[in-house]
This record gives C-alpha cells, structure tokens and sequence, in this order.
C-alpha cells in the first residue's frame, strides 16, 4: 500500500474532458433531476439507490457488455461506490485513495493517496473506503486515520485536512461523507476497539468543526446514561460507521448507529444501552437529537443499525407519511414516521430466531436468554453475526414502491467473550470483548435479493443466489434491478418480477454498490469486483 | 537478463509519466521478510494468550476455532506454513486480500498468535490406538489408492490423503470410514464462502432429458461444475436445467462398516492419521 | 510443419464435429497425447503447448473472428487473481479446462465454459526466495497425458493430476539459494519435459534439462557454458565462465521430425562490464539446436558475442518452412532483443538473412556469418553511453508470432534508447545486491520512445507495415486464419489489427497492461480469444 508502489498521473487529459462544471448545493438538492449523474453516496438524499435512466431495459439489457475496466493497482479489498459528476468518476480505492476517471473510457485522470500510517490496523473493520462526498468544487474524503480532507475536484490536491477523530482511541472511518448546504457531515467506525460513537460536521469551505454529537453517553449526567448499568457507557460503541440520509424540509439528518461494547457479552453493561443500535435524527444546524429510535436494546450480536435509511414519501392507511425504511441487521425491515420517529411497521425480511415479533412500539419481543444468548460452547441463532444485511445499500423505486435488499439467511453459533473490556486498545487485543462466532450449519448461509413492499415489508418477490453475497442494489427507471452474487455474476433483474435477464462473471466477488449514469447519451451501469471497476452499456 | 532493469527508468516519456513500482533488487512478495528475534518457547500460557489474542483480532474473519467465517479455514495454516511463515503472514498481512498486517501488535504477541494457530490440526496419530504398519498393508488391501492420492501416488477421483492426519482427528476418520455419505469434508478453496461441505453429491436433470450424477466442485447462481465417478469435470449452465436435486448422505466411497474388524478399523485409523505432520 | 502438411480441419467442421449437448463434458479423461501435440494445428479448438504448437507460431486456424465480425467482440467472463501480482500467464486449454498460471507459482485450472475455477495449486515457496533480476511470476504450464507440469520459481518442476491438481511429484531443478529461479513454461515432448531456468543476473551456469514425464527423473542436462577442457571455454577469460549466466528462461521450440529442440540463452555475466571475461563468451546470446534424445548440442549460432547490454536472446524462436531462392528451406527465425531479426537454416544453423527491426546504434550491420560489424565505443561507460535499443531491448520475453497465410512475423516492438552505464568486472554470485555486477540504464524520454506491431517479410525481415502504439507494451502477439493479429498497448487496450496491412479493427480497454500472451481457442462451436490484462482473465467472442 506504499503510495510510491501507485500510479502517479499526469492530468495532460483533463483538458480533454468537458470544462468542469460546479457542484452547488442545488444541485445536490434537485438530483434526480440529473439522472445522468451521481452525486452523492446514496444517489440522492433519501439514499434511494434509484435511477432516472431508461435506456437500459428488460427488452435489452441481455445485450448489456462491458465497456471499459479500471483497475486498481493496490490490493485490498473494493467496496467503493462511484460519483459520476459530469463525465467524470471518483472511485476511492483501498484504504482511502481517490482517484478520477473518464467515465466515457475509464481512463484515470488523477489519483490522490494520502499519508496513512503502513502499520494501523484498524479494529473489526477493513481498511477500505467506500466512497467520497461532492459539494461546490471540492471533494470531500474520509480516511482510515480519521482525517476529513477536501480535495480540489478537478486535480486533487488538498484544500484543506481536520481530524475527525484520533486513532489512538480506536476510531477509523471507511464511510463516504454527507455533503449538505455548506456542510460536511460525517461518522466513525471502530466500536470493536471500544471507540465512543459520535457524528461531526464541518465547515465545506474551512474545515472547521461546526458540532459534534456523541451517541453515547460520556458521563452519568448524559441522556441515556441510565440505560448502562454500573456507568458501563464508558465503554463506548453506538459509532456511525455508515453514510446516512437528509431530509432538507426538515433539516433533518438520520444516522444508523453501531452495536454496543463489549460485542458478545452483555452481562457488564445491563439495561438498553442508549443510543447503540438506534436510528437517530438529528438537525443539520445544531446537532440536537430531535429523536431516536432503537431497533435493539442491549445487543449481543453484533447486530449493528448502521444500514443506509431510506427515504420516501406513501400514504398508509389512506394519509400520506413521510417515511424512514431501515432494512436491519437483525433480519426485520423497520418504517417509520420521519418526522417523529414513531414506529409504524416492522416484519423479518430474513430469517431469524432471536425474536418472536415486535410489539406496538417496534420493540421486539425477545426469545429466553437462554436460546438467544452468546454462550462459551456456542449458541446457534439466526441471522449470522454479519447480519441479514450489513453495509451494503438496499434501493428504492418510486415507480414499483418496493424497497429492494440483498437479505442474507444464515445462523451462526455465538460465542460469549470477555464480560470486562480493554477500553481503547487500538490493537486489537481482546477487539469487541473477544468471543464471536463460528459459522453455522455448513452451506447454509444463503443470499436473495427480495422485493419488499416499502410501507408493508411484504415480500413481492425473491431471486436466490448461491452463496454469500456482498452486493448492494440498484434500481433503475427502466424497471431493473442490478447487484451480484457471491462468485462475482454481476447480474440485472427485472424489477417488477425479479426474472434474471443478464449476468456476467466478473470473476471476484462483488463488494460494493453498484450505480448508473450516462454520457453522450449512453447509459452505464458501474460496480466493481475484486480489484476491477466495470463498466457495462449497451453495444 | 528478464525485466527488473527496465523498471530503474524505462518509463516512455510518452506514456503519461507512469511510475510502476519502486526498484527493488530481490522481488519479495509484500516486501523483505520482517526480521524478529529468537521464537519464545511455546507454552500453555502463551498459547492460552494467543488464544485470548485471536478471539479478539482474528476471529471475527477466521471464525473463533480458525474454521473460517468471513475469511477463509486456517485450521491447517500452522502445518502448511510453518511457524516462520505465519509470523510473516501475521507481520506483513495478504496483499490482494483482507488479511491486514498486525505488525502493530508487537513480536510477543504475533509469537502467541502463532502458537495458538499452530496448535490448530496437529496429527492426531498419537489419538489413534491402532498400528500404522498394519493400517499401511490394510489401506493397500482394500484398493484405498484407486481413488486417494497418498505423496503422489493412487488415483485423484476422492480427496489427496497426504496431509489428512493434520486435518482430520482419529474420531472422525474413523466415522468417515463407516459412512463416508454422512460425514463428508467441508471445503473452503474454492468457492466464494467460508466453508462448504465438499465431496456433496448432486443428481442435475438437464432439460433435453440427460441426467447427470457427480459430486459439486464448485456452484454459483448460474453454473455448477459436477465431477463424475470417473473423476470428469461437467459443466452445467442452470438455464439448461431441469432438476438439481442435493443427494443427501451419498458418497462414491463405499463404507467398511462390517468390511473391516475393529482391530482393523484401529489400523487403518491409526495410518491414515499419521499422515501429513509439521514439517 | 509445412502448410500442405497441415490437416487443416476448417470451423464449420469443427463445429459439427463438436458435442451441441447442452451439457458440456469439460474434461473427458483429459489425456493429451504427444501425437496431439504433434497436430496442434489441426485441433485449432485447443491450445496445446505454451506457443501454440511445437514450431511457437503462435498462429490459430480458427476463423469464426474475422475482419468483417471482430469490431462485435464481447467479453464472455473474467476470473481474478486470488493475489495481486506480476501477471504474465499464458494458458493452456484442452478437453473443456483452461490451466494458467498466477503469481508466483499458482497452477489454476478453469472450466472453459464458464471461467469457474475447478482446483488451485499452490506451490510452497521459501520465505527467503532469491528472485535476482527478474519477478516471482510464472508464464504457463505444459500438458502431457493426464499430467500438468509447472516449474516454480524456486526452481522445482512439479506435476500435477489434471483433474484435481494433486501434486504427483516434484524435483529440484536448480538451487533457488544459488539464485537459480525459473518462470517460463516447461515444453512437453514425447515422454518428456523440457524446461530451462533463469536468474543469470545472480552469478551462475545457464542449463537446460529433461526430466522423465513419468516420474520426473532427470535425462539430462546441457550446460549452455563450456567447463574446463571443453570447446568454447577459451571464449571465457580466465574463470569468468563459472558465473557466466547464459540462462535459458524462456520457452524453445521443437522440431519432431529432426527432434531437434531449439532454445535462445540469456546474456554473459555480470551484464554490463565485459573487462574480465574477454571473448566471445559461448554459448551466451545464441541459440541452441539440442538433440532431444541426448542434450547433445548439434548447433549453435550465436548473436551477440561477448555481449555487455543485457540483450538476451531468450525470445521465443519460430518455426516454418518456406521458399528462399526458389529453394524450399527448413528454418528457425528470431527478432532478437539487440534489435536484428535473424533468418537461420534450422538443420545446420546456417545464417540466410539478417536486418535491423527496430533502431539500433551499436551495429553497423551484419555480416555474411550474422556475425554484428560492431560500431565503436559501445561498451557501457561510468558516464553513460547512449545506444538503441535500451536494456529490455526491442523485444523481450513476449512471444512475436507467424502466420503461414501471410507469411508475415508480427513482433511487438519497442522503440527506446538509454544511457548505459559501467558495472563492476567481477560480480558476486547469488547477492541480491550486486544484480548482474551493478551498472545498468538511464533510458530516453521522449516522443521518439514508443512500442509499435511491426509485420516482417519473415524470410527476409524487411518491415512491412506497424501500428504504433503509445507507451511501452509487454504483450505477445496472436496471429489468426481469421486474418487478424490480437495484440495490446501498456495502457491497457486490448486490440485487434488486420493481418495483412495493420489497420485496427477493434479495442477494449481492460483497466490495466496486457502482460501475457494472447491465446484463443474455441468451446461448442465458438472461438474465443484470451488476454490476460493486470490482475484479470478476460475472454471474448462474438455475441
């Protein structure tokens, strides 16, 4: 990963490429009125993973090819989702490299590689990047040591670096930051290492920290205190490790947060453990939670709620809603009022054991501890500790009103760690409390992508695949839907029915999101697999 | 003689100015070895501390036991690799890979991670009570080779045995020895997933009628690949497919339950997990 | 080996000959006989031996891609690299699986119909590895019976069940801690494997063996450097010739009828300073005629006496038959790294015709012999002295190939200079910091820096037509009955040209540089066509 071992490119084609227009935050506002881009890590600011494009069909897309490949010259592992700004591409590489690329041939325009330390190991996380925000003429990257940098967009050069957060501590981000009217919202990872969750925004033009609300609390006087047992809060976790949505009417922005710590052990740290596994809403001026909404109390699983919430606006029960969909980690797919957090639906969308439903509350109702608890020998429960889903994005249609998710069904047999936690030991040791899982009945775990009615979780329809997939979803105006399976057979169903229409093996495994745009005309359809971006178009 | 020069400088002014790689005279993978001190002696405590180090670091990939979750099996690591190797692994990561480098966590504790690792899949022959010897001339008797591989020699349609010892305990072999359908390996080589259980049997009826029977090597959504009782690799575009159907409990290898006494049974065991052992 | 001799089976025949059931048997008893081997040519359907056929023409019967068709080209599947590393395999596929190769020494077997891996081998290497001048890589494999063979880069030679990629046996080859390290692809004849090994920038006596294809014995070995008492050692001064090099690291050619193998050798040691190992320094930078039978050399020619720029002459010889003076002549022709193709009798060695390929300024030309009129001064200096072509040469270890319907050769050329410098006279053997004595190159940036297909007359070497391209390609060239030559630039475009005037007719771009010898073949009645490019596999064919 040494930056001399990188391509270092001479911009000589930028002059080439169309003159670079602006980002403003209209733009990003009004973004599906440009569905020839993507300008932000969820596609627009409801996270919808929709596209306005059409010329990709179910009547053609068998005669989808590939159009051009770039790879990466590192190794690690893929998992960024592009922007595509006006004929230009950034894709972010392994652990937080950006690079730029002409999104007609694939050809790179310029890289920028930041100094990260060669021997950080950061704690129950990969050292990957998974994409980069887009306001006015910057771009803006979180790396794996906790920096914010904003990038010039046209040749990459550093307008400005501030820590988000120290390294020492256990944070690392690998998430794509949130750009909204002159601010730059991000998250943090690193809840194994015992890191205190927290969101940060900052200054677009300066770099200057604007607030800063934790997830968890930091002293017995904190909301939520009260739900740790024997001021087990100091422990931390509930971190915001992945992109979240905004709701600009509102000025609302929602963010999933992490599990609590230690991982597989609660017996230390009794009670709810307030704000981990939660979604909340905060306002994008203040910072103030202006509510939460916790899908698991006093999680031993891993279960995360970071999953990208979804925004969309349906009538129930004959009144139009504003709505917020999460596809949980726990197995069951969560709606909820946006503007107050008040629970409305919530169903298994995979399958799981640990839960016999979820009360009016959308508190679910728990099996024995006994059955559902982590255990020395190892007790088997359904979802898997990666979860029925983890960070990959589920995608929503306006058209079709299903909310698409790659669902994972899998048990795995948890194993209890250490009650006491090593606060802050950024090495590793005893990450999460140890304990864990081993897999579960062999050749079990398997992957579909389901179509959910969005306000109901009623699955339409389901494609299964064989084994274990990573890939988010996309879907488009043309009525497909595209993602991968777990071999790398990058595939596009028909979003109405779920029919496979066309698939091709990309030979690695497809780890990231995939995402559409066009040029001249021409649709794309991009994702990556292995250490390769791909991408497909009509002939 | 072969290319590394040109890597000093040959960069065409032309080609926009790339810079592969950085000169380097002796092409190590992922650079030179790490240099470390004498090997501590292993002991319970360190391989207890190991153990505390990898349910913390490694599990969550390897799977608590080293079984593989999201990152593959490594029961067999300490015997394929070796206690120098695995340090370096341990040290420099797996470019390409997730595997990290976990330089940070210091020599001392990399040492107890390679103890742990390493007292993973140790041969199980001392487990056995039976003879070796007589296990040997029992394996030749009953035509083992025609379809197991022991250094280089039998047939390639079952498993290669020459490490099985490292990876299988006494117990199991012997149970697989009395039925082979109902407790087939599990595999993590080549598909997209931890393990898997190999060896697994599948009938596959194509829709032009032919029918196919044969274990699975390998399975994606859209293709299967079936190796045949003769050892022949098929392979299935799904669309064409009728009917695949998972033949439960099934293995070509025939069971020795009543073929073989017990004393023989012991043998056999007791040869078969001799076979392999740290290098 | 000549055209009339071919059993030419054309598509539409194969095509029917070919199993349309919808299941695909991939590998039924997969058993490649010698005599399969011997007719390469007339299975166009497979890819048989790492240049193609025993004569490395690198040229394919197929047509189903042709000049009218190419520019519909799709990519079929991709399968990836489990490791980043130096890819440069060429592949070889027969009876439904394609075998490649991945770094540093991994054997992969594919089902062709799907790109799905059907096993791995993986060789275990010693931490400590000596790779001195080159990268741990590998280039292919050979394929006899039912048996693959690889040389690791530690310098075994292993072989492997084809159905399952059990290894059956391994031998040493060389000793990976004298810096002996071997990357090429080992060449299957009748009951025989045949490979040469690498590292002579590391100090030692260049080899060539055969080992038994049953049980990996070894045959024999023909030492490429004369020892004490020995023809050819008086090329040597004082004991220079010990750590002389004249390695064999790329893959020969084979002659059934005369069962003559054909094999370049590698330049004198230490590279760049020729002070203390005056002479003409046999048999480095030649090429060898060896009896298959004995490895008894029968001849040799060599093309760069006493050479000091590191210009080996490795490069894959080619094989054919072809009329010179109104006389049909058996021949073997190379387009050497010093930049001059030579066109030799391949029954006695005898040199027919010679010329500059790409620029050169060291020699003022060739002689009757083949023999270079050197020009003054050329030797590398402690300033630096500017010569064409630069160390890596105008081509490398890349394959050129020949089609007999053109009878054009097509090289993948390199137009560069360099400053060379000075090393010092004496080196010491297995160092990693003392590569070939030190010295070296500081090459010529540029516009006049560039790599271009270049067609040559192949009995005469005259430059027909090029395509240039931009940058520096390391890719071999396929030359097809289709008419078409398939070829890539550094900057990863993967393209193919018309056969006879170099027109491009078709390119994709793969993300990163094709480093490897192109193949195709064909499965149910489609012909295919193989690039390895960066980290990946990509197949294509018509949709």
């Amino acid at each position: 990963m040494r930056a001399a071992k990188y391509l270092v490119m001479v911009m000589a084609l930028c002059w080439a490429l169309p003159s670079f227009a602006q980002v403003p935050y209209e733009r990003l506002l009004n973004s599906d009125a440009e569905p020839q881009n993507w300008l932000m890590y969820g596609g627009n600011y409801g996270s919808q993973r929709f596209s306005g494009l059409k010329q990709i069909t179910p009547q053609n897309a068998a005669n989808l090819r590939v159009a051009w490949v770039y790879q990466m010259r590192g190794g690690g592992v893929m998992e960024s989702s592009p922007l595509i700004v006006d004929g230009i591409m950034y894709v972010t590489e392994p652990p937080s490299n950006v690079t730029a690329l002409d999104a007609r041939t694939g050809k790179p325009l310029w890289h920028y590689v930041p100094q990260v330390p060669r021997d950080f190991v950061p704690v129950g996380l990969f050292p990957t990047n998974r994409g980069v925000a887009i306001l006015g003429d910057k771009l803006y990257l979180a790396t794996i040591d906790d920096h914010l940098i904003a990038l010039d967009a046209k040749s990459g050069v550093v307008r400005w670096n501030s820590l988000v957060a120290d390294k020492a501590d256990g944070y690392a981000i690998t998430q794509a930051p949130l750009a909204i009217n002159g601010k730059i919202v991000v998250g943090v990872g690193g809840g194994e290492a015992g890191a205190h969750g927290f969101l940060s925004c900052f200054d677009a033009n300066t770099g200057k920290l604007l607030w800063q609300t934790y997830t968890v609390p930091r002293s017995a006087s904190d909301p939520g205190a009260d739900t740790w047992a024997d001021g087990s809060w100091s422990n931390g976790g509930g971190t915001t490790w992945n992109t979240g949505s905004y709701d600009p009417e509102l000025n609302l922005i929602y963010w999933g947060t992490g599990n609590p710590v230690p991982d597989w052990n609660g017996e230390g740290r009794m009670g709810d453990n307030l704000f981990t596994c939660s979604l909340i809403a905060l306002d994008a001026d203040t910072g103030k939670m202006k509510w939460y909404f916790q899908f698991s109390p006093h999680e031993t699983h891993d279960w995360d709620s970071s999953e990208p919430p979804i925004l969309f606006n349906a009538s129930i029960d004959g009144k139009p809603r504003k709505l917020v969909a999460l596809a949980n980690r726990n197995a069951f797919y969560y709606v909820l009022d946006r503007t107050t957090g008040q629970f409305l639906t919530g169903v298994p969308f995979a399958k799981q054991t640990w839960a016999k439903g979820l009360d009016a509350k959308g508190r679910p109702i728990k099996r024995p501890a006994a059955e559902i608890e982590p255990s020395v020998q190892g007790t088997l429960v359904y979802p898997t500790l990666t979860g029925a889903i983890n960070w990959t994005s589920p995608c929503y249609s306006p058209i079709t009103g299903l909310f698409y998710v790659n669902a994972r069904d899998g048990g795995a047999y948890y194993i209890k760690g250490e009650r006491k936690f090593e606060k802050g030991n950024s090495n590793g040791v005893v990450g999460g409390g140890g304990g864990g899982s081993r897999p579960g009945p062999a050749d079990e775990t398997t992957t579909s992508i389901r179509a959910l009615n969005a306000t109901t979780g009623e699955k339409k329809w389901e494609y299964k695949m064989v084994g274990d997939s990573w890939t988010g979803t996309l879907v488009t105006a043309g009525g497909l839907v595209f993602s991968a399976d777990a071999a790398g057979n990058f595939f596009a169903l028909n979003a109405d029915t779920g029919e496979p229409l066309w698939h091709l093996l990309l030979g690695s495994s497809v780890r990231s999101n995939p995402v559409s745009y066009s040029v001249d005309g021409k649709q794309y359809v991009v994702d990556s697999a292995g250490n390769s971006v791909f991408a497909f178009a009509l002939p | 003689m072969n290319v590394i020069r040109w890597l000093y400088g040959a960069v065409p002014g032309i080609a926009l100015g790339i810079v592969l790689m950085a000169p380097s005279a002796t092409a190590q993978f992922g650079g030179p070895p790490a240099a470390h001190g004498p090997r501590p002696r292993t002991t319970p405590e360190s391989i207890a501390a190991g153990k505390a180090l990898f349910e913390g670091t490694c599990a969550n990939c390897h799977g608590v036991d080293g079984s593989g979750a999201n990152g593959p099996n490594i029961r067999d690591a300490g015997t394929r690799l070796g206690p120098e190797a695995l340090y370096q692994t341990l040290h420099t990561g797996v470019l390409g890979s997730g595997m990290p480098s976990f330089a940070s966590l210091g020599e001392e504790k990399l040492w107890q991670l390679v103890d742990y690792v390493s007292s993973f899949g140790q041969p199980t022959g001392a487990a056995a009570s039976g003879d070796p010897q007589k296990g040997r001339a029992i394996y030749d008797a009953n035509g083992c080779s025609s379809c197991h591989m022991i250094d280089g020699q039998g047939g390639s349609s079952g498993p290669d045995l020459s490490k099985v010892g490292t990876i299988r305990s006494a117990a199991l072999l012997r149970k697989i020895l009395l039925d082979p359908g109902g407790n087939l390996p599990t595999g993590d080589d080549l598909q997209e997933r931890a393990q898997y259980p190999a060896y697994e049997m599948y009938r596959v009826v194509m829709k032009n009628g032919k029918e196919l029977l044969g274990t699975r090597v390998n399975e994606d959504s859209f293709t299967m690949q079936l190796r045949d009782e003769s050892g022949n690799i098929h392979s299935v575009q799904k669309f064409d497919v009728k009917e695949i159907e998972r033949v439960p409990d099934k293995s070509f290898m025939p069971s020795y339950k009543g073929k073989l006494t017990d004393e023989q049974l012991n043998d056999l065991v007791a040869y078969l997990a001799s076979l392999g052992g740290a290098k | 080996m000549k055209k009339t001799e071919r059993i030419v089976c054309s598509f539409a025949v194969l095509a029917l000959l070919l199993s349309l059931g919808l299941v695909c048997s991939a590998q039924d008893d997969t058993n490649v006989t010698y005599d399969e081997i011997l007719h390469a040519a007339s299975h166009p359907s497979e890819w048989l031996t790492y240049g193609g056929n025993y004569s490395s023409q690198r040229f394919s019967e197929l047509k189903q891609i042709d000049k009218q068709n190419v520019n519909t080209l799709k990519l079929r599947w991709v399968y990836q690299l489990r490791r980043t590393g130096i890819f440069e395999s060429s592949p070889i596929v027969v009876d439904g699986v394609m075998y490649l190769t991945e770094p540093p020494t991994t054997v992969t077997a594919l089902d062709v119909h799907t790109g799905r891996p059907i096993w791995r081998w993986t060789a275990d290497l010693p931490k400590n590895l000596l790779t001195i001048g080159l990268f741990p890589t590998n280039r292919g494999v050979a394929v006899l019976g039912d048996t693959v063979y690889v040389a690791t880069i530690d310098a075994h030679l292993v072989a492997l069940d084809a159905k399952t990629g059990a290894i059956r046996w391994s031998v040493e080859i060389g000793d990976n801690r004298k810096a002996v390290a071997i990357t090429q692809a080992p060449l299957a004849i009748n009951g025989k494997i045949i490979v040469g090994m690498g590292g002579g920038e590391g100090g030692l006596r260049g080899y060539i063996d055969a080992y038994d294809a049953k049980d990996g014995k070894r045959l024999w070995r023909l030492y490429t450097i004369p020892t004490k008492g020995e023809p050819g050692v008086e090329t040597w001064e004082g004991d220079s010739y010990k750590y002389g090099g004249a390695t064999t690291w790329n893959t020969g050619a084979y002659d059934p009828e005369s069962n003559t193998l054909y094999w370049g050798t590698g330049n004198p040691a230490p590279d760049w300073n020729g002070d203390l190992r005056k002479g003409d320094n046999l048999y480095s930078c030649s090429l060898l005629a060896i009896d298959a039978d004995t490895g008894k050399m029968k001849w040799y020619f060599q093309f760069s006496p006493h050479e000091t720029h590191d210009w080996d002459s490795a490069e894959p010889p080619i094989l054919f038959d072809a009329k010179i003076d109104g006389k049909m002549r058996k021949l073997v022709v190379q387009a050497n790294r010093n930049a001059f193709y030579y066109v030799l009798d391949r029954e006695t060695g005898q040199f027919l015709a010679g010329a500059a390929y790409a620029k050169e300024t060291w020699a003022k030309g060739l002689d009757a012999k083949g023999r270079p009129i050197e020009m003054p001064n050329i030797d590398p200096t402690t300033q630096g002295n500017l010569l064409y072509p630069s160390i890596t040469g105008s081509v490398n270890w890349t394959s050129s190939s020949y089609s007999p319907l053109t009878g054009l050769v097509y090289v993948d050329t390199r137009e560069q200079g360099a400053y060379y410098f000075k090393g010092h006279p004496t080196m010491e053997p297995a160092n990693p910091l003392d590569i070939g004595g030190g010295g070296g190159q500081r090459v010529i940036y540029g516009d006049d820096a560039y790599s271009a297909i270049r067609a040559l007359e192949s009995t005469t070497g005259k430059v027909r037509w090029q395509f240039k391209m931009v940058g520096d390609s390391w890719t071999g060239t396929l030359a097809t009955a289709g008419g078409l030559v398939f070829c890539a630039d550094s900057q990863g475009n993967f393209f193919a040209l018309d056969a006879n005037d170099g027109k491009p007719l078709w390119n994709i771009q793969l993300g990163n540089s094709v480093r490897a010898n192109p193949i195709t073949y064909a499965v149910d009645g489609k012909q295919y066509v193989e690039a390895a490019a960066g980290n990946a596999v990509s197949v294509f064919s018509l949709p």
